[in-house]
């Protein structure tokens, strides 16, 4: 068993509604080794994209303990301290790879200037960037701009940006939620195949049962709040 | 109101502001109210006892602040159809001269005294009405009065010789006449020999008139002329100032009457709350004048003529009961506004009652 | 429900609404307020026009000048004539006429109209004063100038002995006037054209957004026409909101300017601006704005192919490139070709078009070749200018609003101030003398001449004769033209050291041996040059003089010409003389005296230098004053919808930002991005603003003001006013970062907006 990269213990998120407070997250615990992918699933409202945040410190947690990379927030009170906030940039600069469903890409620039700035941000050196893009199978759309391509190519461009990045983890909102089911195979064929080559820790939220039966784990985030 | 009409009103009111001390101004020769009493001791003011001169008194009196040279006729053309017709020639002085100076010379411009001449023509229903200003001392517009001479632009009063009737020429502005005018009857001097009071404070004004004028001539409207021929009236009157403060206008008749007496009375409206004053002058066939005071005379006016320049009476019921006279005085169908830079109403009438017989009648102060 | 969906857009971004609100009540006050005074500015001119327009006067068939008798015998034969007698009074000479308007009454046009008589029915001596005031007759003039005698143009009889002539009521002021107006609307225009580009653009930027909610409106059945129907309503009514306190405040702020535009109507055409305070309310500027918003606003919505808020927020240019720069090619020659003022503005309005046209295009294109020489491992730099390429595009007419807003700025305070310069160092020229003396006219010249050549330890001195001359058959319609005169003896340091704009070798030596010096107005209207022999007719005589220099005569724009005293013939009547006086070891009061006692009076007018100085500057500064306020609320104004404008189009780009803030930088590190760009965006817009700005400068100090005034300006740069320019710009640039990175740390949601979808604009 390789090392655990990603551990949440007793992770707890609510927001106010009115009055009460709703807790989307209760007490969630989980851990995750490199080269490991696991699936969020559950209904929309149920919390897939807070978790995410909650991983990558864009948002903070109300409780629990996240340790990304040997790196551990203990989270007291909801507010995530400045030193934190820093850390977590940096985290997310060179370690965790995000992409949401769509706009993942700066428009005004090429699919290849946009993962040469993703991996420029991560201090990786300019060279590798055209590889990621044709490992996606994107290498001829690379000095095309994001208006110009599919969407099934701008979200292989955004795959590309984030393993260019060499990431350890990869979090993954819904990456084909907006593709129809073709493009969704053939995207999330490269995502897991690239995955296993660059042994980075997925973890992907999704409402797709097929998608998420081809993780390691599934973590059930049930009905929600 | 045009333009230049504004210009000229705003100059004179000026002129007349800046120059007399009076706190407001009378208008012009007192054709609009006035406003205050002050008296200006630089002019001259008439007083009972005051003589008349001639022929002196025909030409300007420089040291009083107005005067006025004033005809009315009441005519018919050929054909028998009436044509009333007026002619006056106003002097309002900027400044009193004293009777010693010499005139400023002419090429200074001086302004020291304005001169306006008003002529209107009432036939058939039409009121025509012309005016002309001029400042004085130039040359423009002056009187003199021997020979005698009343001029302002081309409209000329004169008398040729000695002795010969006079003769008017008015050209305006597609109409005019030019008249002959023969005196036969002595001069009419009006109040105390001459000086006529104007209110029961005293002051008034110097005032005479030439009641039986012969007059014959033609009278050019809308390109036809007609021979004309008929009576006149002619009034000189000076003062320096007319209108005391409270009086609105006046309301002025000089009337032939066809059993050959004349009749010339007036009333000063006060404002509201004063008693008005009347005066006047009955004179017979003979000539003989009898001064009419304050309570020989009641007039007062019934209905109203009403127009966009303002609304006048539409009759006049006129009373002397010493002379048996009871009298409605009414103008004929139509308006007869002399709508100048001050308007007055300025009509012929027509006299019914104990009495008949034509005339002529000036209402000031009723203007808007 | 309807329009509860159509307005929650508005709810949500009550700013958005109250950003375009501010714009039209911001607009329509400039607006209001530039009509307001050119209409004051038109109708005072329109009437200093009719009383100087040209007129017929008579005149005496043997030749003899006409007087007070002749006027007379005219009057008595029943033709309207009115005298008018023109005069100078004062040091500076300021022109006045004398008129009689008793003897007016008989034209039906006066020829001295409303201007003549002020709002309280004075007459208001500016210039007109009743005629007795300028003939000695009350003491108050020096000397009377000649006596005309207009005639009325109804009058068609004349008596024997009088002929008619043309008349010109005063120095042509027609063409002037003219000028004047058409630099005041052109500038009006130009408002209104920046004006127009500003309130669609933020219109369309605040549609943009809703296209989303539009479309699912539509998707939920609502019919595009009634969105449309419902859409221009809302337009309708904001407008009608805003344009009623816009009209309001434009009409305040006409009434503070009015004041000073009167005193520069005042200095340039001797007239008084005599409307002003109770001027009805401007409606009309409204209206304008009302149409004009519309206008702009929903005119895609008649095109049906172009239906709005389908298509882009605002369409790069329609044109291709080169139809742009033709304009450009074309304007500029217009206005280096262009022989009248109305072809410069055509010129320059085209040269604007096309710069227009031209400059987002080129902004964009600039920044993406820049963003392409960065080099990949410094992509942050390289996204920057990408993002500003983008912004230039999407912002285009803003952009070049601000641009012209800035040029117009910049020229206008080239001109300005380089006429101040100018001015002042001329002025200190011409009055280099310490003391001025009015000579009164009981007083013999010679006499004071005398007393002071005879002073011990005086100053330089010299006697000043001014006047009028006439210019025979140099005009093309053959008529004598009058012109001012200024005779000067002796000739000393006083005048010795002017600068002059052209002239022969030892002008002054050349001036004292019969020559003649002309002011720029006169050379420019007669094109007249150095050596042309000039023959003017001075009191009876008639002089051939060579033309030996040409000085500058800021201010008025009358034509004048300078001689030698010494060689006045002796029947000239000066209208004003003076003494210019340096005292030297003599004190004021010894002077004063002395000349007391040459003349037998008991006072002298006697005027000090400084005083004089402080007048003239005073004046000179208030004719600008309507030029540059314009200006400076244009730029207030573009520089107030860049604001709005960038910070609306941040907000559209702010999930963008957010990316950066994913991908791990730092908040402190976003905003700092955010202040580059948005300083790029200002200083890129001054930085194209600056040429045009300098191109404009020259278009008015050396084609505009000579064909307006007869008079130029040397070509001057300011860079320090650019540096100020620049920093003004570079605030507004930080305050848009600031206001987009508040909203950046407020935003909760991180999920990219619906419109990004499809990969956002570029």
């Amino acid at each position: 068993m390789s090392e655990t990269v990603l551990a949440a213990a007793a992770l707890s998120k609510g927001f106010r509604s009115g009055e009460d407070t709703v807790r989307v997250i209760d007490r969630l615990s989980f851990t995750l080794s490199a080269g490991q992918s696991m699936a969020v699933i559950g209904r929309s409202g149920s919390g897939k994209s807070t978790l995410l945040n909650l991983l990558c410190g864009l948002e903070t947690a109300d409780a629990g303990d996240i340790t990304v990379a040997d790196q551990n927030f203990e989270v007291k009170q909801g507010v995530a301290s400045p030193a934190a906030t820093c850390q977590w940039a940096l985290l997310r600069k060179r370690t965790i790879g995000v992409v949401f469903q769509e706009a993942n890409l700066m428009p005004a620039m090429t699919l290849l200037e946009n993962v040469q700035l993703r991996a420029s941000l991560a201090g990786h050196r300019a060279g590798g960037e055209m590889h990621w893009l044709e490992q996606l199978g994107v290498g001829a759309e690379a000095h095309r701009f994001p208006d110009q391509v599919s969407g099934g190519q701008r979200q292989r461009a955004a795959l590309a940006m984030v393993f260019a990045m060499h990431p350890e983890i990869t979090l993954a909102d819904e990456p084909t939620g907006s593709l129809d089911r073709q493009t969704a195979e053939e995207v999330a064929d490269r995502l897991f195949e690239v995955q296993r080559q660059t042994g980075c820790a997925l973890v992907m939220a999704t409402h797709d049962q097929a998608l998420a039966s081809r993780c390691d784990h599934c973590l059930d985030l049930g009905e929600g709040g | 109101m045009s333009k230049i009409r504004t210009l000229m009103l705003l100059v004179i009111t000026l002129m007349l502001a800046a120059c007399s001390e009076l706190s407001g101004n009378q208008g012009f020769a007192g054709l609009a109210a006035s406003v205050d009493n002050t008296s200006d001791d630089e002019f001259l003011q008439p007083g009972p006892g005051d003589p008349l001169t001639f022929p002196g008194d025909f030409g300007p009196h420089p040291q009083h602040r107005i005067e006025w040279w004033y005809l009315t006729a009441n005519l018919e053309t050929a054909e028998g159809e009436p044509l009333g017709l007026q002619w006056t020639q106003f002097r309002q002085a900027i400044k009193p001269r004293p009777a010693d100076a010499v005139a400023p010379p002419p090429e200074n411009w001086p302004l020291e005294a304005a001169w306006m001449a008003h002529a209107a023509v009432s036939f058939d229903g039409q009121h025509q009405f012309a005016e002309r200003l001029a400042r004085g001392d130039v040359g423009h517009a002056g009187a003199t009065f021997a020979p005698l001479q009343v001029w302002l632009d081309d409209w000329l009063l004169s008398e040729p010789s000695t002795g010969e009737p006079w003769r008017l020429t008015v050209e305006a502005d597609g109409w005019g006449y030019d008249l002959q005018l023969a005196n036969t009857s002595e001069r009419v001097a009006h109040g105390d020999n001459g000086f006529s009071a104007k209110s029961f404070d005293g002051q008034g004004s110097m005032y005479f008139s030439l009641t039986d004028l012969d007059i014959s001539g033609t009278v050019t409207m809308d390109g036809t002329t007609h021979q004309v021929r008929g009576k006149g009236w002619f009034d000189r009157e000076w003062s320096s100032q007319l209108l005391k403060t409270g009086q609105q206008g006046w309301d002025w008749f000089a009337l032939h009457l066809d059993d050959g007496h004349k009749l010339m009375a007036f009333r000063l409206r006060e404002d509201e709350g004063g008693r008005d004053f009347r005066s006047g002058t009955w004179i017979a066939p003979d000539g003989t004048a009898t001064s009419l005071g304050p309570d020989q005379i009641e007039l007062s006016g019934e209905g109203w003529r009403e127009s966009e320049t303002g609304r006048v009476p539409e009759r006049f019921r006129l009373q002397i009961p010493d002379a048996e006279l009871d009298i409605e005085v009414v103008a004929p169908e139509g308006q007869y506004w002399n709508a100048g830079l001050y308007p007055y109403w300025e009509s012929p009438v027509t006299v019914e009652g104990s009495h008949t017989g034509v005339g002529y009648m000036e209402l000031t102060g009723y203007s808007k | 429900m309807l329009i509860r969906a159509m307005t929650s857009h508005y709810r949500r971004h009550p700013l958005q609404l109250l950003a375009l609100a501010l714009m039209i009540v911001v607009a329509t006050m400039l607006w209001t307020g530039v009509s307001v005074l050119t209409g004051q500015a038109r109708e005072s001119l329109a009437v200093s026009e009719e009383s100087v327009a040209a007129r017929e006067a008579v005149v005496r068939a043997d030749g003899q000048p006409v007087t007070v008798e002749d006027f007379v015998t005219l009057r008595r034969a029943g033709v309207c004539v009115a005298p008018w007698l023109e005069t100078a009074l004062g040091d500076p000479a300021r022109r006045v006429i004398g008129i009689d308007p008793l003897a007016m009454a008989c034209f039906d046009v006066p020829p001295a109209g409303d201007s003549a008589v002020g709002v309280a029915g004075e007459l208001t001596g500016d210039p007109f004063v009743d005629i007795s005031e300028v003939t000695g007759g009350s003491g108050r003039a020096e000397q009377s100038g000649q006596l005309s005698l207009l005639i009325s143009p109804d009058t068609e009889f004349l008596p024997e002995g009088y002929q008619r002539r043309s008349f010109q009521l005063g120095p042509a002021t027609g063409e002037l006037a003219d000028s004047f107006l058409l630099n005041l609307d052109a500038l009006s225009l130009l408002v209104l054209f920046i004006t127009g580009l500003l309130v669609r653009s933020v219109y369309h930027l605040g549609l943009a957004q809703r296209r989303s909610s539009f479309a699912l409106l539509e998707r939920f059945g609502v019919t595009k026409s009634r969105l449309q129907r419902l859409l221009a309503m809302e337009l309708t009514l904001l407008t009608l909101i805003c344009v009623v306190p816009g009209v309001w405040l434009g009409q305040a702020l006409a009434n503070r300017l009015g004041q000073g535009f009167g005193l520069a109507l005042d200095s340039l055409f001797d007239l008084s601006l005599y409307a002003g305070e109770d001027t009805p309310v401007p409606w009309q500027a409204g209206l304008v704005m009302l149409v004009l918003v519309l206008g702009v606003c929903l005119v895609d919505r008649l095109i049906p192919e172009r239906t709005g808020y389908q298509s882009k927020p605002s369409e790069p240019a329609v044109l291709p490139w080169w139809v742009w720069a033709l304009m450009v090619a074309i304007g500029v020659e217009m206005v280096i070709w262009a022989f009248s003022l109305v072809w410069v503005f055509v010129g320059t309005a085209l040269v604007f078009t096309g710069i227009g046209g031209l400059m987002p295009g080129l902004l964009a294109r600039s920044a993406d070749a820049v963003a392409r020489r960065q080099s990949p491992g410094a992509p942050l730099g390289r996204w920057r200018y990408r993002e500003l390429a983008v912004m230039f595009r999407q912002l285009a007419l803003p952009v070049v609003a601000l641009q012209f807003a800035m040029a117009t700025v910049l020229a206008v305070q080239a001109l300005v101030t380089t006429f101040e310069d100018t001015f002042e160092q001329w002025l200190a020229q011409r009055l280099s003398a310490e003391l001025y003396v009015e000579i009164p006219e009981s007083a013999s010249a010679e006499g004071g001449s005398r007393t002071l050549a005879d002073l011990n330890g005086l100053g330089d001195w010299h006697h000043v004769r001014r006047g009028k001359v006439q210019l025979p058959d140099i005009n093309a319609e053959g008529e004598p033209v009058t012109t001012d005169l200024m005779a000067l003896s002796p000739i000393t340091s006083l005048v010795t050291d002017w600068t002059l704009l052209e002239s022969v070798e030892e002008p002054w030596t050349a001036l004292s041996s019969g020559g003649v010096m002309v002011n720029e107005q006169l050379a420019r209207r007669q094109g007249l040059s150095l050596g042309q022999r000039l023959t003017v007719g001075i009191g009876s005589a008639s002089l051939t003089m060579p033309v030996v220099g040409v000085y500058a005569d800021y201010g008025r724009p009358a034509a004048e010409l300078l001689i030698d005293g010494a060689g006045l013939p002796d029947d000239f009547t000066p209208s004003f003389q003076s003494f210019s006086v340096n005292p030297g070891e003599r004190s004021v009061k010894d002077i004063g005296q002395r000349l007391k006692d040459e003349w037998q009076v008991a006072d002298l007018v006697i005027r000090d230098n400084a005083s004089i100085q402080a007048l003239a500057s005073q004046v000179f500064q208030q004719t600008f004053l309507l030029t540059r306020a314009i200006s400076v609320l244009t730029l207030v104004l573009a520089s107030l919808s860049l604001l709005v404008m960038g910070w609306v189009f941040f907000s559209t780009r702010s999930w963008y930002f957010h990316l950066l803030g994913i991908w791990g930088l730092q908040p402190d590190a976003v905003r700092a991005q955010l202040r580059r760009l948005a300083l790029l965006l200002t200083s890129g817009v001054t930085l194209v603003a600056l040429p045009l700005g300098v191109w404009l400068t020259w278009v008015l100090v050396s084609r505009i003001n000579p064909l307006a005034f007869g008079w130029s300006l040397p070509m001057a740069v300011y860079p320090g006013f650019w540096v100020e320019l620049g920093v003004v710009m570079a605030l507004i640039g930080l305050v848009i970062a600031w206001l987009i990175g508040r909203q950046l740390n407020g935003q909760v949601s991180l999920r990219p907006g619906a419109s990004l979808a499809g990969g956002g604009e570029r």
